[in-house]
């Protein structure tokens, strides 16, 4: 075994080891045991750490790989199949790298922060536990080799959410929003589950390694339309928990959970999960599988920025702005850009927590305050807090010389390459929702700096009774130390965090310059990120008959997946069809893979070509949002509350978010309660009432029955006694015993008889 | 060791015969130890046991000895029938890979049935008499090889089980015992008639007499041409298969014939519903792995897509009844039917996958369904009542209970990590491999979402949020300042006390190590499942042609 596997699974378990440990001794250890999550985290991050420079800045290969695996269930000699075993196992490339330090990192930063935000909660060291058991689920999933296991740790990641999400469970709401996380990502996971079960049903085995060479020998024999929906149907499990429409309602109502788990959830574990996911099986999902997450990106992206201008809470502007930014990377991934998709998903990561983990040292000091409405002017108060949460928002609106400009640059650029490969016209509707929302980014992200930071504040605007409500609210929610401050008065208490809070802000923003990823700030496909995850090659292709070619190349393709990068090129040389357009991409980009797919091909050099289009016009996006929320809000020159009243079917449209929980509430769940009523009826009534009826029948035949042994067969036989008793009293009248009598009879009988031999003698 | 395995329970309740009914404690502890014995009869059986030996049927040259193992084989009643030839019936005990892990699970959940039922005051003697006559009744069941003593061991079974719910049960207790009573007595004559065809029709290739040994029946070689249920006799095989298939059906219990469950389970104590649970619904679809399917294999062929059916019905049908139920142990019950629909679809599959998931998945569900209807039992005894909407708040007050109830609840909705996912995962992925039932594998997946919908809306409405208003316990708030909570006259240990601690912390092991590596109890059964599947298959063959 490979040192760097078996430190992997030192790591993966870890996390683990943290959350058993605190499960059950944190109230036997000091300070609730919250030393032990922090300092596990802390190895684990080292670790990963330790992996990363080896095999990103020692190795530096882009075809790094290893696997591990060992047999998990031994099935034995299944007949019509032959030895079959499930394995479980790991694999690690440079994407598994990456992913392992930026999730520990983050984890590492969140309980760190953790120490300061729920100190004096009263289940303390439980939130370590679950924060441990939410680490070690995600890690399972970065490191699963196999589509079993990773839903294994899927829906471990699923249960883990729930428990930190209802952590404060006393709250209705909490207990609601972690249920509704759950069922939501579950309805994700029986899609994701019926994709997984199409490929075990055509190869028998669950390995994605050994699905994409089956497949790229052409073993698939149920239709295309089978494979197109394997690649759909994993696509939902991405749905479910990367916050896709039309499953992403759950994520706003996951607000509920503790500030520095949504931090966790939406930056580092949970939402990444899915668009990681769509990474391992991007080889296996056909153009028409890309073409339906490409366009359920780009509508997420566009729907959710539309809703996070108009909300208030300040945490949801940010779930918005997360399911936003993951519709940005599934649309990444659905044009072909996979390293484009998966470096916005680490810049993200960073940027995003600091942005969570800011938003919660606002929320702490200002006493559980979450209403933008009622913030105001905190830069002076909170200095560190307003740079770091500044930074980062310039880096999600995606300015020049922040990390998030390089990466959503390139996933744009991809989608105008893409949508002129695909032949324009429907598919230009990617890159303009893509262009539009980044707009609306910059926009809804300006407008929380102003509310938040700027102006004078605006405490003492806040209704009273609304107020009050909060208090209570707040009270419940968790016990943080500083209720003894009267949130009342202007900003009475608000100072800045303690260092535990502050340190991981300054680390995830300092994250977020360019630097970290790429030497030109305009472009990241020149930096590392992009040269070590770069876009497998396709093992659908010649399952796909729109592309005749495709046929010959998929089984370069395969020999290929051996991936030697001499190999492949060496193949491609050979097989002249298909060189050229390779070439030609390679020529341009520079450093890119070299393609044997077609239009694999074109994509990577539509989106070469795209690049600085992409750049000026997204540029020309963020200047227009971040104008306009200045015009409205720094400089009063549109009044926003008479403009959401001229427009207010709009207004309420996204204020309302599009309606979605209505309208599930509306169909999905009432229709199930009904069916369950009715059903649950139909049992108690109609199969119960069968089984009784036939019961009573029965019973009632029995009384009729014996009844009829009563009345009838009984009285049959005692109908026979009285007859001969009636005939045998009538008979023992002659009977008498007298001489004379019986004389008497023989007489009248032998007189009896002449006469009648006489008169037929006559006759 | 299976005879002893078999009677342990019963020699225990003559002991007690001969102990004053006044000596409560006595009694319980001979109970205890004969289930515990019992639990190391069978892990030494565990530990003995060969598992590359596949069983199902014989060895080849007709002799069990080759394929089952621990096997006891004595004559039991001879009888010469004059014209009819002889009526031979053994003592015939033996195991192999499909009854293994349900004789380890069924002393597993007879012992912790002793311990529930600890707390019962009425009646002690007469309750543990009739307990451990039926524990014998039921591990008979599972390692019998021949049909008559298969049948007696079915028949006792009903008995103890009657008297059980009966007279310990709850209000409604006379009309769920004798639904229950009639219900699988119904069943069970169609199989004694089918027996006794069967017997007509089988001869011992070894004796060369007529025989009720299963492991005989199991070979399609050793049935005669020409009779009642010979091979050429499609017929009157088809209506054999049906009706037993039906006496199996209704102990599963598969709709339309489940409304005995729900009743039985709300009128039954807490431990004689364990053992409903966790080890007589079994005995259906054992019944069905030992006897319906390999003795008419090509009928269970043309079956499958019906029994899919079937199997989806009570999936979606038993989560969706399960969501409307205010009672908890209602809700349970109607959950067992759901998880019991998993085994009939895993059988429908007709292939390793399916087949092998459905026998893990009896097992698993004997685990955690006995494990919810303890902690069914544990808040019943507290608040006398189990109505879901009488309680709220108690993760807050009993945390060591809410622990627990989350584990068992979360591998009742199939949590990976917990046993219950690993045989549900087998089930769908053998009934999609099999394209007769692929698409009723596709809408039971519906049973995932909505098995998770009622657990965890019970799970909400019981622990999460605050106290209701007409909660069936009062709040007080403690010298030292903590809220606390008190129930009417319970004068235990407000959370879980250590009697329950033992009776739930294993299964909870259980339950969490065959989640994790499941190759202990899988390991078992791989070789039998897969001669199963061969020994249905190779007609299935030649009856498509």
């Amino acid at each position: 075994m490979h040192s760097l596997i078996q430190l992997s699974i030192v790591v993966l378990l870890l996390p683990l080891l943290s959350f058993v440990i605190l499960i059950f001794f944190n109230r036997r250890l000091p300070r609730r045991g919250d030393f032990v999550g922090v300092g596990i985290l802390g190895t684990a991050f080292a670790i990963s750490l330790y992996m990363f420079w080896t095999v990103i800045v020692q190795t530096y290969d882009p075809a790094f790989k290893l696997a591990w695996d060992f047999t998990w269930i031994d099935l034995g000699n299944v007949p019509n199949v032959g030895p079959l075993k499930i394995k479980m196992g790991i694999v690690i490339d440079n994407l598994t790298v990456i992913m392992l330090a930026m999730v520990t990192l983050i984890s590492l930063l969140v309980h760190l922060y953790s120490t300061g935000y729920m100190a004096g909660d009263k289940h303390y060291g439980r939130f370590f536990a679950y924060l441990g058991i939410f680490t070690f689920s995600m890690l399972g999933i970065v490191l699963s080799d196999n589509l079993f296991s990773i839903y294994m740790f899927w829906e471990l990641v699923g249960l883990s959410s729930y428990l930190l999400i209802g952590f404060f469970f006393e709250k209705q709401s909490a207990a609601d929003a972690q249920k509704k996380a759950f069922l939501t990502n579950r309805v994700g996971d029986i899609g994701m589950w019926l994709g997984i079960l199409i490929l075990y049903s055509q190869f028998h085995t669950f390995g994605y390694q050994e699905i994409f060479n089956n497949l790229a020998a052409g073993k698939f024999t149920m239709s295309n339309a089978w494979l197109t929906a394997a690649g759909v149907l994993l696509f939902m499990g991405c749905v479910g928990k990367s916050a896709q429409i039309p499953l992403h309602i759950w994520l706003p109502d996951a607000m509920e959970g503790p500030t520095p788990v949504s931090a966790l959830i939406h930056a580092a574990t949970m939402v990444a999960a899915g668009v990681y996911f769509v990474a391992r099986i991007f080889a296996l999902l056909t153009p028409d599988a890309l073409h339906v997450i490409a366009f359920c990106g780009a509508l997420t992206a566009f729907m959710a920025a539309t809703i996070a201008i108009t909300q208030n809470d300040i945490k949801r502007v940010l779930a918005y702005s997360t399911v936003s930014q993951l519709g940005y990377m599934v649309l990444g991934l659905g044009v072909g850009a996979y390293s484009a998709a998966l470096f916005h998903l680490l810049t993200h990561a960073f940027f995003k927590a600091c942005l969570f983990l800011g938003s919660g040292a606002i929320i702490h000091a200002m006493h559980h305050e979450q209403d933008m409405r009622w913030m105001g002017g905190l830069r002076k108060h909170m200095p560190w807090t307003f740079a770091t949460f500044t930074f980062a928002t310039l880096a999600l609106a995606g300015l020049p010389l922040t990390s998030g400009f390089m990466s959503k640059d390139a996933i744009l650029a991809s989608a105008i390459g893409f949508a002129k490969v695909e032949g324009g016209g429907i598919y230009y509707i990617i890159p303009v929702l893509g262009f539009f929302s980044a707009m609306l980014t910059a926009f809804y992200m300006g407008r929380q700096i102003w509310l938040v930071f700027f102006g004078e504040s605006r405490t003492h605007l806040k209704p009273a009774e609304e107020h009050h409500g909060h208090d209570a609210h707040a009270a419940q929610g968790g016990h943080h130390g500083h209720d003894d401050h009267d949130a009342h008065d202007e900003h009475h208490g608000v100072h800045e965090v303690a260092w535990n809070m502050r340190a991981p802000l300054v680390i995830l923003a300092s994250l977020s310059v360019f630097f970290v990823f790429s030497p030109d700030p305009l472009d990241g496909a020149k930096g590392w990120f992009m040269h070590m995850v770069q876009t497998p090659q396709t093992v659908v292709g010649r399952y796909v008959s729109e592309h005749p070619k495709a046929m010959v190349t998929a089984e370069t393709a395969l020999m290929a997946e051996a991936v030697q990068p001499e190999a492949s090129h060496a193949i491609t040389d050979a097989s002249h069809a298909n060189a050229e357009p390779a070439h030609a991409a390679a020529g341009n980009h520079g450093e890119g893979p070299v393609f044997t797919d077609e239009r694999q091909a074109e994509l990577a050099h539509g989106s070469h070509a795209a690049h600085y289009p992409a750049i000026i016009i997204s540029s020309i996006m963020v200047v227009i949002g971040i104008s306009m929320a200045l015009v409205v809000f720094a400089f009063r020159i549109i009044d926003p509350d008479r403009t959401a009243a001229a427009i207010r079917p709009l207004y309420l449209f996204s204020y309302n978010k599009w309606y979605w929980d209505e309208m599930y509430e509306a169909t999905v769940i009432r229709f199930s309660i009904l069916l369950s009523k009715a059903l649950s009826w139909f049992d108690a009534k109609i199969v119960d009432g069968i089984v009784n009826g036939v019961a009573i029948t029965t019973r009632n035949f029995a009384f009729a029955n014996g009844s009829f042994d009563k009345y009838v067969v009984d009285g049959l036989v005692n109908f026979t006694a009285f007859v001969v008793n009636t005939t045998g009293g009538i008979l023992r009248k002659f009977q008498t015993g007298k001489v004379q009598t019986y004389v008497v009879l023989a007489l009248l009988a032998v007189v009896g008889y002449f006469i009648y031999y006489f008169t037929k003698l006559i006759y | 060791m299976l005879s002893i395995i078999v009677f342990l329970p019963i020699l225990a309740g003559l002991v007690i015969l001969a102990v004053p009914s006044s000596q409560k404690q006595v009694i319980r502890i001979v109970s205890l130890l004969a289930a515990l014995a019992q639990i190391v009869i069978a892990l030494l059986i565990w530990r003995g046991y060969d598992p590359s030996m596949a069983g199902i049927i014989a060895a080849p040259g007709g002799s069990p000895a080759g394929s089952f193992q621990f096997i006891e084989r004595l004559p039991w009643i001879n009888i010469d029938l004059g014209n009819f030839g002889k009526l031979n019936i053994e003592y015939f005990l033996g195991v192999d890979g499909i009854s293994i892990s349900m004789v380890i699970l069924t002393a597993l959940i007879s012992a912790i049935g002793v311990l529930s039922s600890w707390t019962i005051q009425k009646q002690v003697k007469g309750y543990f008499i009739l307990y451990n006559l039926l524990a014998t009744a039921m591990m008979g069941c599972f390692v019998a090889l021949d049909f008559f003593l298969f049948y007696v061991f079915w028949e006792i079974m009903l008995l103890p089980m009657y008297f059980l719910i009966g007279m310990w049960g709850g209000p409604n207790r006379e009309y769920a015992a004798i639904k229950f009573f009639l219900y699988t007595l119904f069943g069970s004559v169609f199989m004694l008639l089918v027996m006794i065809g069967l017997y007509f029709s089988v001869i011992d290739p070894v004796t060369h007499n007529h025989t009720f040994s299963l492991v005989a029946m199991a070979s399609q070689e050793n049935y005669i041409k020409g009779a009642i249920l010979g091979p050429d006799n499609t017929l009157w095989r088809y209506v054999a298969f049906i009706v037993l298939f039906i006496g199996f059906a209704i102990k599963v219990p598969m709709f339309p014939f489940h409304t005995w469950l729900p009743d039985a389970h709300v009128e039954a104590p807490t431990p004689i519903s364990v053992i409903l649970a966790g080890v007589l619904l079994k005995l259906g679809t054992y019944g069905m792995m030992r006897i319906n399917f390999p003795l008419f294999p090509e009928v269970f062929h043309a079956s499958l897509y019906v029994i899919g059916i079937f199997g989806a019905i009570n999936i979606i049908y038993g989560a969706f009844c399960a969501l409307a139920q205010q009672d908890l142990k209602k809700m349970v019950a109607y959950s067992s039917i759901s998880h019991m629909g998993y085994v009939l679809l895993g059988l429908a599959a007709g292939n390793s996958e399916g087949m092998l998931g459905a026998l893990y998945q009896m097992f698993n569900h004997g685990t955690i369904t006995a494990m919810l209807f303890l902690l069914v039992g544990v808040i019943y005894d507290r608040a006398h009542t189990r109505q879901l909407d009488k309680f709220g708040g108690l993760a807050s007050y009993m945390p060591v209970y809410a622990g627990i109830v989350t584990v068992a609840w979360f591998a009742s909705l199939g949590l990976p990590g917990l046993s219950g996912f690993i045989s549900e995962a087998f089930v769908f992925v053998g009934a999609f491999s099999s394209v007769t039932t692929r698409n009723i594998a596709i809408v039971s997946v519906l049973g995932i979402v909505f098995g998770a919908a009622y657990l965890l809306w019970s799970l909400q409405r019981m622990f999460l949020g605050t106290r209701k208003p007409d909660a069936a316990y009062d709040l007080e708030v403690g010298s030292d300042g903590h809220e606390h909570i008190h129930f009417h006259d319970w004068k235990g240990k407000l959370d879980l006390d250590a009697r329950e601690l033992v009776m739930l912390v294993p299964l909870a092991v259980i339950i969490i190590a065959l989640g994790i590596y499941p190759m202990p109890v899988i390991g078992l059964l791989t070789t039998s499942i897969n001669k199963l599947v061969t020994v249905l298959t190779p007609v299935v063959m030649t009856s498509m042609n």
